[in-house]
């Protein structure tokens, strides 16, 4: 027993002893395993987030120096390379209150002070409204597009708070010209016109370092807005349209509407059409008139029924004479002409002097569904060839035309298109029957597209004639600009109002070719409502007003386009002169 | 492990599991050296390959040194670092401007790199000649306390706040292995989390401050202060899994990477190798590290177990600190990556750590072959 308990103590200090070894052993391992741990904690941190950052989260967007270097938004040029939009670096006028950064308040001097000083660089610029802006103590554009000069003398206020940011900003070097064609750009998304058609390529760095040319020849394109502004305003139209066409490849040289904006400074009134604006029946300024405005556009659709039936073969004899005295009456409807022209007309004097009645008895003897297929042919029954967004689909095309329906579409009534339309038929009719799509983009020489035959060469050859003989003895010689050989149409028609026609306002249109010995371009110009004028000898028909606008485009355009005046040229007229007479009214 | 080549006793001693995958470790840091010098073996590759040898050298003499020696030179070598610390304040007071380095002749040494692994010694040292059981008392955590200030307070003086964070982790992980009470450190932890916003707003220097805000979100300043982090993530992210090539990675090559051969050398690699590459370096480190780790279990008394964990950690500092502050998980501290960037200093002082474990670990054979 004794012997059992005496050496206790010293056996509990060693079992405590070893114990104690033990345990701080057991310690030691325990804590370098967690060192350990923490080690694979962090691998496993560093491979996960490796691969977080390389292959989940998508890689930052790789830019180039050369992307770097090129303009935020591609040019547009006209078709000679002469700039129409262009990337414009300016400064903005930023009002940053934070600028001063110490607690204090924003402006050194007080905002009214500013305000004044500010109106004494820009006078334009509205103090009271701008006085508030500074009071109210937020980030603010007081003005975009700063010049440099008045940068600099904005700098000399010395407010830390009037920020000169640079912006690249669009820019419309030709102000107005050619509005419609280009469109505008609002924070970096093009609208209305060409920027917003070419909108993926202006701004693909692929592309974008490369101007985008479009069709329109600048020079032409002044001259067409010149013109037919003069021309709207001295008749006080509503509004004008006009394009020039090349016959041969679709091209558009030139194309107008008015009233105008300028993309530089686009408003909202350019964009909105109002309730009085409804009301009156008239567009707001961006709106396209040419691609996008659908008008009954009457006389001028005579050229084509009778190249429809010369074609069709339903007339074979120039020479022959249709009554041209007695109301025709089909149904309940009859078809009239403003004046008796005399008892009977040949087909070209009927175009000469622009009878209904003697267009509605040629469509009727050619057949209503085959006057449709005619100007399905020429692209009437759809929205126009262009690549512009805005484009007008015409009215009351579809279905079956009944007989009358025929005849009044035979002189232009009845159906509403667009004066592009009219411009791609009109081609086709001059060219030697080949209709062609319209486009705004330059054609490279030789890359027409081949188009598809409307008419046959022939046919076109002869109404190459009677468009000429129009010129030269009809309703449209005051567009017979000499030397040019043009030739052409004019149209008045009523504008439908309430249901009925009404008589003073009137859609006048004049649809030229030139030369007509070999036609090259095809002009259109079309007043909206113009009004009976000094300037038109108080007359609103097409011959008083829009004829003479293109009588005096043709001279100014033909010589940039290489088509010379030459009184010693013409088209050979003879062999139907005898048909008209001479010195006929 | 006895491979089926007997090699001559010496070199069968060597730690080749470790040493094989170190050395494969700084040829592949000298090949992303090479391509961030823009394809040219200087001045980066070569000098980063010579100092490897130099140092290798000086890591396979510190293996044969004995444990005794090291035993008795710990304080001595404490004491020699610290008159560095205090003759760089010296000479910069002296000299105008602040400085790390001293001039000795033809070298240029930086002694508060030094100080990382003698705090360990030192530590190592005064632990093991502590009884066991006073462990739990004040004598376990005052003198340490003191040693690790001294320096501290001198490097931190510099001023290097990177320098100082490793002399404390490297002492604070020693003091861990050594057995104080866990609770000890808890209340450290809870202590640091009081003092941290304390020692923001009035202990750093308003650039380290900056680093700090830049760190919570590098995006709110991707061009300023944030720049260094965004690009590092851009190269990073931008190798995906194969990475782009060899000499084809463009954020170091068009110098949109800050410092693409020192503290950001990992981002250089990431975007030529990508995952792989990381992961190689990880695996490598991992087993530098586990075989350190193996060498602080296996050793027979307090001295070397301490001695070798206090190294592993000093390792694991740089490498952890410079992963995450390349990716974007810590603030930028100019804490480079051992072994593959380019740097005197750091080579010398993780060299150093590499000699001192494969010391342990000779000494730990040695206890083997002699107790069996």
């Amino acid at each position: 027993m004794n012997s059992l308990v005496a050496p206790r103590p010293l056996a509990t200090g060693r079992i405590r002893l070893v114990d104690y070894r033990r345990r701080s052993l057991l310690m030691a391992r325990f804590r370098v395993l967690i060192i350990a741990l923490a080690f694979l904690f962090l691998a496993l941190t560093a491979v996960s987030r490796i691969a977080w950052l390389g292959v989940i989260q998508p890689a930052a967007a790789q830019t180039t120096m050369a992307d770097a270097l090129l303009p935020p938004r591609g040019e547009i040029t006209d078709r000679n390379g002469v700039p129409l939009a262009r990337a414009f670096p300016a400064y903005a006028l930023w009002f940053n209150p934070h600028a001063m950064d110490d607690g204090g308040p924003p402006l050194v001097s007080s905002p009214e002070e500013v305000a004044r000083e500010l109106h004494a660089i820009f006078p334009d610029l509205d103090v009271v409204d701008t006085a508030e802006k500074l009071r109210a103590g937020r980030g603010a554009y007081l003005r975009r597009r700063v010049l440099p000069e008045d940068a600099n003398r904005v700098m000399e206020i010395g407010e830390l708070a009037l920020e000169m940011p640079r912006e690249a900003d669009r820019h419309y070097p030709q102000g107005s010209l050619a509005a419609h064609v280009l469109g505008y750009v609002q924070d970096g998304q093009g609208h209305i016109g060409m920027e917003q058609v070419l909108q993926d390529r202006l701004v693909d760095p692929a592309f974008r370092g490369e101007p985008a040319a479009l069709s329109i020849d600048i020079r032409v394109q002044g001259a067409l807005e010149d013109e037919l502004k003069r021309g709207m305003l001295s008749v006080n139209a509503i509004g004008a349209a006009g394009i020039v066409l090349d016959v041969d490849t679709g091209e558009v040289l030139a194309m107008a509407s008015f009233p105008e904006f300028d993309p530089n400074n686009v408003t909202t009134e350019d964009l909105i059409r109002t309730q009085e604006m409804v009301d009156r029946g008239i567009m707001p300024p961006a709106f396209n008139r040419v691609t996008n405005q659908v008008y009954e556009l009457g006389s001028i659709f005579k050229p084509l029924t009778v190249a429809a039936a010369i074609d069709a073969g339903s007339i074979t004899n120039l020479a022959r004479r249709y009554q041209a005295n007695r109301p025709l009456r089909i149904g309940k409807q009859t078809i009239n002409d403003s004046h008796v022209i005399g008892d009977t007309l040949n087909a070209p004097q009927s175009l000469i002097h622009s009878s209904n009645i003697v267009t509605g008895q040629i469509a009727d003897e050619l057949g209503s569904d085959v006057l449709k297929k005619y100007m399905t042919d020429l692209g009437m029954g759809e929205a126009p060839y262009i690549e512009l967004p805005g484009r007008g689909a015409p009215l009351s095309f579809g279905g079956e035309w009944s007989r009358l329906k025929g005849m009044t579409v035979g002189f232009g009534h009845g159906i509403s298109v667009t004066p592009l339309h009219l411009a791609s038929a009109y081609a086709a009719m001059v060219n030697g029957g080949m209709w062609r799509p319209a486009t705004m983009r330059r054609i490279e020489p030789g890359n027409a597209p081949r188009g598809r035959r409307v008419f046959k060469a022939s046919t076109s050859a002869r109404m190459n004639q009677l468009l000429r003989m129009i010129a030269v003895y009809g309703t449209g010689r005051n567009a017979n600009a000499p030397g040019f050989r043009v030739g052409g149409k004019t149209g008045s028609a009523e504008k439908p109002k309430n249901g009925s026609y009404s008589r003073t306002t009137l859609v006048s249109t004049f649809a030229a070719a030139f030369p007509m010995d070999r036609p090259r371009y095809v002009v259109i110009a079309m007043l909206d409502e113009p009004q009976g004028t000094v300037a038109s000898s108080y007359q609103r028909t097409a011959a008083w007003n829009a004829a003479p606008v293109v009588g005096r485009l043709i001279p100014r355009i033909g010589p940039q386009l290489g088509v010379l005046p030459d009184e010693g040229r013409d088209i050979d007229l003879t062999e139907l002169q005898y048909l008209v007479g001479s010195g006929v009214h | 492990m006895k491979g089926a080549v007997t090699l001559p006793a010496p070199l069968a001693q060597v730690p080749w599991a470790m040493l094989l995958p170190l050395m494969a470790l700084v040829l592949f840091g000298a090949a992303v050296l090479h391509s961030a010098a823009g394809g040219s073996l200087s001045p980066y590759a070569d000098s980063h390959l010579i100092r490897f040898g130099v140092f290798l050298v000086m890591a396979l003499v510190m293996w044969r040194v004995p444990r005794e020696w090291a035993f008795m030179l710990a304080y001595p070598a404490y004491g020699a670092v610290l008159l560095l610390l205090l003759g760089v304040e010296i000479i910069g007071q002296v000299g105008g401007g602040s400085q790390r380095w001293l001039e000795l002749g033809p070298i240029r040494i930086q002694p508060s790199e030094l100080m990382k692994p003698t705090i360990v010694l030192v530590l190592a040292s005064y632990f093991h000649t502590m009884p066991v059981g006073m462990i739990g008392t004040w004598r376990a955590i005052v003198p340490p306390a003191v040693l690790m200030a001294l320096p501290m307070a001198l490097v931190l003086l510099q001023p290097d706040l990177g320098t100082t964070l490793a002399i404390a982790f490297g002492g604070t992980v020693l003091l861990f292995l050594a057995g104080l009470p866990g609770k000890w450190f808890l209340g450290g932890g809870i202590a640091a989390m009081v003092v941290a916003p304390l020692a923001y707003f009035f202990g750093l220097q308003d650039y380290q401050r900056r680093r700090v805000t830049t760190f919570l979100d590098p995006e709110s300043d991707p061009l300023g202060a944030g720049y260094h982090i965004t690009q590092s993530k851009i190269a990073i992210g931008s190798g995906g899994i194969p990475g782009k090539g060899f000499g084809e990675g463009s954020q170091s090559h068009l110098d949109y990477l800050p410092e693409p051969h020192t503290d950001f050398v990992f981002a250089t690699m990431a975007e030529e190798w990508g995952l792989i590459g990381g992961i190689f370096v990880l695996l490598v480190f991992g087993i530098i590290l586990r075989w350190g780790l193996n060498v602080a279990r296996a050793a027979p008394d307090r001295f070397s177990r301490l001695l070798a964990g206090g190294m592993t950690a000093t390792i694991f500092f740089y490498v952890a600190i410079n992963l995450m502050m390349v990716m974007g998980l810590a603030p930028v501290v100019g804490i480079p990556l051992p072994f593959m960037s380019h740097g005197g200093s750091s080579m010398m002082t993780n060299m150093i750590c590499i000699g001192t474990l494969m010391m342990v670990d000779r000494w730990n054979r040695k206890a083997r072959t002699s107790s069996i």
